[in-house]
């Protein structure tokens, strides 16, 4: 059983598995992976996800048994550098960016890591909403300076994909522990309405009926409308929008959506879309806190790692995925956070329930980091 | 003598009790999300099956349909929005309002 290390049972909640053992060095096992699926074991999806591991680490050791059931992972060291790998296209770049984003700080030397395949889908966050979201999400416990950048070079569509993005970002010793407990109000929102191989007037009939939705709340409203062209707008055709509300104290709230992907259910007009996504955002800013609901993980793992001091982060309602996250971060590192819900006044008119989740970090430093 | 030491310690008897009870009385009031995230871990145990009987013959096995946590469900952080919430309304939109820079502000902190 100890040379085992942690035992999960299915396929749920991979990455944040393999995530966590990689940062602690506790080794997992992963048994009854679709066991009873007519097609039992990994799909291509995650086996790419386990190859991209592979290249930034040294040393990992992965055994998977013959049907693909079981998964063994013993973490090697956070190597890092330069990194390319093409992202299998069942799941779009975000879902291995997610990942990347919580191991990038912690390498050995800055990772440039060039990521191919699918750049926006429905199911994923898309690379847009972690570059606009995620990104301020880590500054603010210090990491970033120079060549921290997540870079969209070439767009790509579900299904066909061909995009390409290009995240650098540089090594850090230890995380700053934070205090954000107010968000401050939003003074603006921003956005990006993308299209590829589709009319550019598309983007512009997002922007107008997002526009229509959130001018009932504020002026300061710019959406950016990306239309890109020729070997940039990869293999299939598609449209979507990413909003980014704003806050006083550099809060970010956001939501997205993205065209149903080609040959695969009912088309939608950029009408409905733009409104819709507008709507999307309204229901983000509803739940509120700090950090929205995509990067509340994210955020819950800094806290974690951060130096023997406490770190405080108002969040809105916790999401399924959060939740097991913190029961994760349990197993692997030990740490219970302190978990408060914020009932809003009854004539404060700030949305539903928050939550103000506090704990003191492990004190993790980055062990990897080359002294200079 | 004895007995004015004993009147004055009384409140002292069993103090830890009392505010273990007092803690714990708490504790079931608020609603505990602590209890909710870390308490109890709903896992995946395949004899635990809902299984119905046809014609007492067959056994229908419907593994985990019903269950909250999915063990082999899809690995995704999207967090799913409350259908519940119409934002045409107007009563939906105002329950925002304060939260942008055009609503009201608390009284620490207006300018005006």
């Amino acid at each position: 059983m100890a040379s085992q290390g942690l035992v999960y049972d299915g396929c749920n909640f991979f990455r944040q598995r393999l995530v966590l053992s990689t940062l602690s060095g506790k080794r997992v096992k992963i048994k009854n992976i679709r066991s009873k699926d007519d097609d039992p074991g990994l799909r291509d999806f995650e086996a790419s996800f386990i190859r991209l591991l592979d290249k930034v680490t040294n040393g990992s050791r992965i055994e998977i048994n013959q049907t693909g059931t079981v998964l063994f992972y013993q973490p090697g060291l956070l190597y890092g550098g330069s990194v390319e790998h093409d992202c299998n296209q069942q799941r779009s770049i975000g879902y291995y960016l997610e990942a990347l984003l919580m191991l990038a700080p912690f390498m050995k030397t800055s990772l440039k890591a060039t990521l191919r395949g699918v750049t926006n889908d429905p199911v994923d966050p898309t690379v847009d909403l972690l570059k606009s979201t995620a990104l301020p999400v880590m500054k603010k416990f210090g990491i970033g300076g120079d060549g921290f950048e997540l870079k969209v070079v070439k767009r790509g569509m579900a299904p066909g994909g061909g995009g390409e993005v290009v995240f650098t970002c540089p090594v850090c010793r230890t995380m700053r522990p934070v205090q954000l407990t107010d968000p401050g109000k939003i003074k603006r929102i921003r956005g990006v309405a993308y299209s590829v191989r589709v009319s550019p007037q598309m983007a512009n009939r997002i922007v107008e009926s997002a526009r229509g939705v959130l001018n009932q709340f504020l002026p300061d409203i710019y959406i950016h409308t990306d239309h890109m062209k020729g070997a940039n707008s990869g293999k299939s055709p598609g449209f979507g929008l990413t909003l980014v509300a704003e806050t006083l104290n550099g809060s970010f709230l956001s939501a997205e959506m993205s065209s149903t992907p080609q040959g695969q259910g009912d088309p939608v007009l950029p009408e409905d879309l733009g409104r819709n996504c507008a709507k999307l955002l309204l229901e983000e800013i509803h739940r509120g806190g700090c950090v929205d609901s995509s990067n509340q993980s994210l955020a819950l793992l800094l806290m974690t790692l951060g130096q023997q001091d406490v770190s405080k982060v108002l969040l809105g309602p916790l999401s399924p995925y959060t939740i097991e996250f913190l029961r994760h971060i349990r197993d692997f590192f030990q740490i219970m956070f302190k978990i408060e819900v914020q009932k809003p006044f009854e004539d404060e008119r700030k949305g539903g329930d928050k939550v103000l989740m506090t704990c003191v970090g492990v004190g993790y430093s980055n062990i990897n980091k080359t002294l200079k | 003598e004895e007995e004015g030491e004993k009147g004055t310690l009384k409140w002292k008897e069993g103090l830890q009790q009392k505010a273990s009870e007092a803690f714990l009385r708490h504790q079931e009031a608020a609603p505990n999300l602590r209890k909710l995230v870390y308490g109890s871990v709903v896992e995946a145990d395949d004899s635990e099956e809902d299984k119905e009987e046809l014609g007492g013959l067959f056994r229908v096995s419907r593994p985990q349909k019903s269950k909250k946590f999915k063990a082999n469900a899809v690995d995704c952080s999207r967090f799913i929005p409350d259908t519940s919430h119409n934002w045409d309304l107007e009563e939906m939109l105002n329950s925002i309002r304060d939260c942008f820079v055009t609503g009201k502000w608390e009284e620490s902190q207006d300018a005006a």
